[in-house]
């Protein structure tokens, strides 16, 4: 019999975390224990989740596969899918497709230094190669994160980042937070007890903090696609060279696999599908295909 | 869990939006165990004035009273839907709505010096109060109101058609009406979720669903029923029939008045 | 073949499934299913759906769910079909699509319908929204089982496939060798078609003057005529995007997800989350599209020349016009 791609396995929902104000965190089991096995993902990919009579939509994985079988995700309320995700209780069951999409050239990276820059909801993904990368701390060089925020509320994996703050460079990874809101006191506590790793502004404005070695370091962005363009000029401007600068894409994805059409972009010389091509591009692409970013 | 509380209401309108709910007379029983009805005008005379989680409403805000029915219904119900055109952008009764005043078209129906209702000129609900959800047509199909109440029910936000009739004629397989014929349909810009029903029967559509909201090209409705013979002011006259509220109309008449310096005949 | 033979071949096609053919349904033309070859108008220009419909459904269930059992089940239908009268243009449409849903993640449902069809193509002369000339779909060299070249009092076939090969070899009696005077004809025929082209579109290097042109006017003085309703994607060959829901039933438990065919001219197309939409007018969306059709993608012209969507076009936009115009030719 013929695979249908198109029918999501089962998965149970072992986790539904409330993080935010807006965001859960939500840790997937596959219910058949060979399909869980053979579920081997890329960092960067992404899985499509149904919920039976809601529908479906693309949600990128923001752990590394270190438990076998589990899932993690973090989901944003506001869509019809996320929101009937939300009001799932621990035990429901979902179904899940995928993974689909290329994810991040982790070996291609090796050796080099790791730039990650997240803005919002764009950490999940980059969370993964923060915990892949210090898990296997000697492949890479200096591992720096730029993650910005809105608010203090807002703020995602708070545990884990605040104590990258609080570890410093002890912690294998230089750490630097970036807050929008200038009057958010918790914000302002952080900034004034690590006033070199924490600042107010928009997250390109912590280039001003750290020096980059552009020879050698492999940046990569995710965040809201406005970030896209200012982070990518701040790297250029900084000489890392387009095609080392990575980028993550959202878009409409119907089916994850190069068929429902709505994730196409670009121009007569460049049709790309975000959802087979990508989601993972890199900053040269986006500067040669119109509409990317 | 509570079964949610609905009401349902009609405004100034001919009844028929409430009438397509009865409609769905098989399931009707199925649906009603999953819900409390505490108002549904057309179908019972219990009237409980409380509060409701979903409340839907018919009929355009054309009176005073209108106004205060519906500023009390939107008070307390935590959801309030608008059904069918007229509660969303007027319908028929707007149909010369800013063509004339209201003292105008009183005496031209009623006489001068006649007793009048309190009206207002016809607007659909959104213009005085919040509106979360509208569900167009007149009437509205008793798929899509079957839809949203399963929507709901299931807890989700109910989704709506937000394109074209041309594109259920295409996925129907309807011969186009105003390519191959010529006829003055008006399918490429007003709201699909009729499936088509009249083009498939072979009759050029004219807009019972209203224009799309914010992706109305009416202008070049206009040019291309000119461009197939038909009178300015017949396509300006069938543009307003139910969509005359709705911006790309609006914009198109106030053009067309300003073009004739407002001589316009009646 | 003999053109009087035409009748009983294709009574005889009813062993490889139930056949499909070009039918007049009032002033157009569509494939429906049909019991004679008289039934066939075999001289159509194009049909309103492409033959796409066979395979992506322009509707269609995917499969059925129920939340009580926590259980999606398959809901396919299966059955052979021959598809009668295809023009070139729609063969290479379908060559396209078989790249796209015939990958390294197949598309079951297209797949199995693909498999259960025979494609018999025929013959055509073109009108003047015809330019597969120009787009180099105007003679099928493959992706068919049968062709049909009507001659003057024959047809010329060719055999596309193995299951095409079948086909003559168990129909052997309608078939008659070719003699070098049928050969001499049927050039004489080509010949004569290769001239009746009357729409040009000069394609080499129009993928760069589509990027070239991505910030021309040309796209917003179009969009101004546009009515964003999607005909030019339902009615295209190649346009194969699809949009998904989810129906409950009245015991809000089980349902259906099921497909139909989008167009990226409508609203929701590049909608995502929150609100964001990457092409939020029709400029974006008309210039997305004829990018889109104006491509390499799969390593093929993604436009085949059929002239559908500027037949059928309410506002007529004319698809070679507005590609002259990106290239500065008008």
């Amino acid at each position: 019999m013929m695979e249908n791609v198109f029918l999501p396995k089962l998965a149970k929902i072992v986790k539904n975390e409330k993080m935010t104000a807006m965001e859960h965190f939500l840790r997937l089991q596959l219910l058949d224990k060979k399909t869980a096995e053979e579920f081997q993902y890329n960092l960067g990919q992404f899985i499509e989740i149904s919920i039976m009579g809601v529908g479906e939509a693309p949600f990128s994985i923001c752990s590394m596969q270190n438990q076998k079988y589990l899932l993690d995700l973090c989901i944003r309320s506001g869509g019809r899918v996320t929101s009937a995700i939300l009001r799932l209780g621990e035990g429901s069951l979902v179904g899940v497709r995928g993974p689909y999409g290329n994810g991040f050239p982790l070996k291609e990276m090796e050796g080099s230094n790791l730039l990650l820059v997240a803005g919002g909801l764009g950490v999940a993904p980059l969370r993964s190669i923060l915990q892949y990368s210090l898990k296997n701390r000697a492949k890479y060089r200096d591992i720096t994160f730029f993650y910005g925020i809105r608010t203090y509320d807002t703020m995602l994996f708070r545990d884990e980042f605040n104590s990258l703050l609080a570890g410093g460079d002890e912690s294998g990874c230089k750490f630097y937070l970036s807050y929008e809101d200038p009057k958010d006191e918790q914000c302002l506590l952080l900034e004034a007890e690590y006033s070199d790793r924490c600042m107010s502004g928009v997250v390109s404005k912590l280039f001003e903090r750290t020096e980059i070695s552009p020879k050698d370091t492999y940046a990569i962005i995710c965040g809201p696609s406005i970030m896209y363009k200012f982070v990518g000029q701040e790297l250029t401007k900084r000489d890392v060279p387009p095609e080392r600068i990575l980028i993550s894409l959202e878009r409409r994805m119907r089916c994850g696999i190069g068929k429902c059409g709505n994730c196409i972009i670009g121009d007569g010389s460049s049709i790309r599908y975000v959802c087979k091509d990508g989601p993972v591009f890199t900053y040269w692409d986006a500067l040669h295909t119109k509409g990317m970013i | 869990m509570a079964k949610p509380k609905i009401g349902i209401y009609g405004l100034t309108g001919c009844g028929g939006d409430q009438l397509m709910i009865l409609n769905l007379e098989n399931e009707l029983l199925d649906l009603l165990r999953n819900v409390e009805i505490v108002a549904f005008q057309e179908a019972s005379s219990v009237q409980q004035d409380e509060e409701v989680d979903i409340a839907f409403v018919e009929g355009s805000v054309s009176t005073e009273l209108d106004l205060e029915r519906l500023k009390d219904v939107r008070k307390r119900s935590r959801m309030l839907i608008a059904i069918g055109d007229c509660a969303i952008g007027g319908c028929v009764q707007a149909m010369r709505n800013q063509e004339m005043t209201m003292k105008e078209k009183m005496e031209e129906v009623y006489g001068k010096g006649e007793e009048y209702f309190k009206v207002l000129e016809p607007y659909g609900l959104s213009k005085y109060v919040n509106v979360d959800l509208e569900l167009q047509g007149c009437p509205i199909e008793t798929t899509e109101i079957r839809q949203v109440f399963l929507s709901l029910l299931h807890g989700d936000t109910p989704e709506i058609k937000d394109y074209p009739v041309c594109v259920e004629c295409k996925l129907n397989e309807y011969q186009c009406l105003l390519v191959d014929k010529g006829m003055p349909c008006l399918g490429p810009i007003i709201a699909a979720g009729c499936n088509a029903r009249c083009p498939g029967l072979g009759i050029d559509c004219v807009g019972c669903r209203g224009p799309i909201m914010n992706e109305t090209n009416a202008a070049e409705e206009l040019h291309t029923l000119l461009e197939k013979g038909y009178d300015e002011r017949y396509i300006e006259n069938r543009l307003r029939f139910f969509g005359a509220n709705f911006e790309g109309i609006l914009k198109l008449s106030k053009m067309l008045r300003e073009k004739t310096g407002g001589a316009r005949g009646k | 073949m003999t053109s009087e033979s035409l009748d009983a071949f294709v009574n005889n096609l009813e062993t490889y499934g139930k056949i499909y053919g070009p039918v007049k349904t009032g002033e157009s033309c569509s494939f429906q299913e049909i019991s004679q070859s008289k039934e066939m108008a075999l001289n159509y220009s194009r049909t309103m759906i492409p033959p796409k419909k066979f395979f992506l459904k322009l509707k269609e269930r995917m499969f059925i769910f129920d939340e009580r059992e926590c259980e999606y089940e398959e809901t396919l239908e299966d059955g052979k079909i021959v598809v009668f009268g295809i023009h070139p243009c729609d063969i290479y449409a379908l060559k396209l699509m078989d790249k796209i849903y015939l990958d390294k993640n197949p598309d079951k449902y297209y797949q199995m319908r693909r498999e259960n069809a025979t494609l018999i193509g025929y013959s055509c002369h073109p009108d003047e929204y015809c330019f597969c000339q120009s787009q180099g779909t105007n003679y099928a060299v493959d992706g068919f089982d049968l062709f049909l070249h009507e001659l003057k009092d024959k047809f010329l076939v060719r055999i596309g496939s193995e299951k095409g090969n079948k086909i003559a070899s168990e129909n052997s009696k309608f078939f008659m060798d070719v003699e070098s005077s049928d050969i001499q004809e049927f050039r004489e025929a080509e010949g004569k078609r290769e001239k009746e082209f009357t729409l040009k579109l000069a394609i080499n290097g129009l993928t760069d003057m589509l990027a070239l042109s991505y910030e021309s006017d040309v796209w917003k003085e179009y969009a101004d005529k546009c009515f964003g309703c999607g005909s030019c994607n339902l009615v295209c060959p190649t346009c194969r995007c699809y949009d998904v829901v989810d129906n409950v039933n009245m015991d809000l438990k089980s349902g259906e997800r099921q497909r139909m065919l989008n167009s990226c001219m409508l609203k929701k197309h590049g909608l995502v989350y929150g609100g964001k939409n990457f092409r939020p007018t029709r400029v974006e969306r008309l210039r997305n599209r004829f990018n889109c059709k104006g491509s390499l993608r799969e390593d093929m012209m993604n436009c085949v020349g059929c002239g559908r969507c500027t037949v059928y076009c309410p506002s007529k936009i004319d698809y070679v016009e507005v590609l002259r115009r990106v290239r500065g030719e008008l």
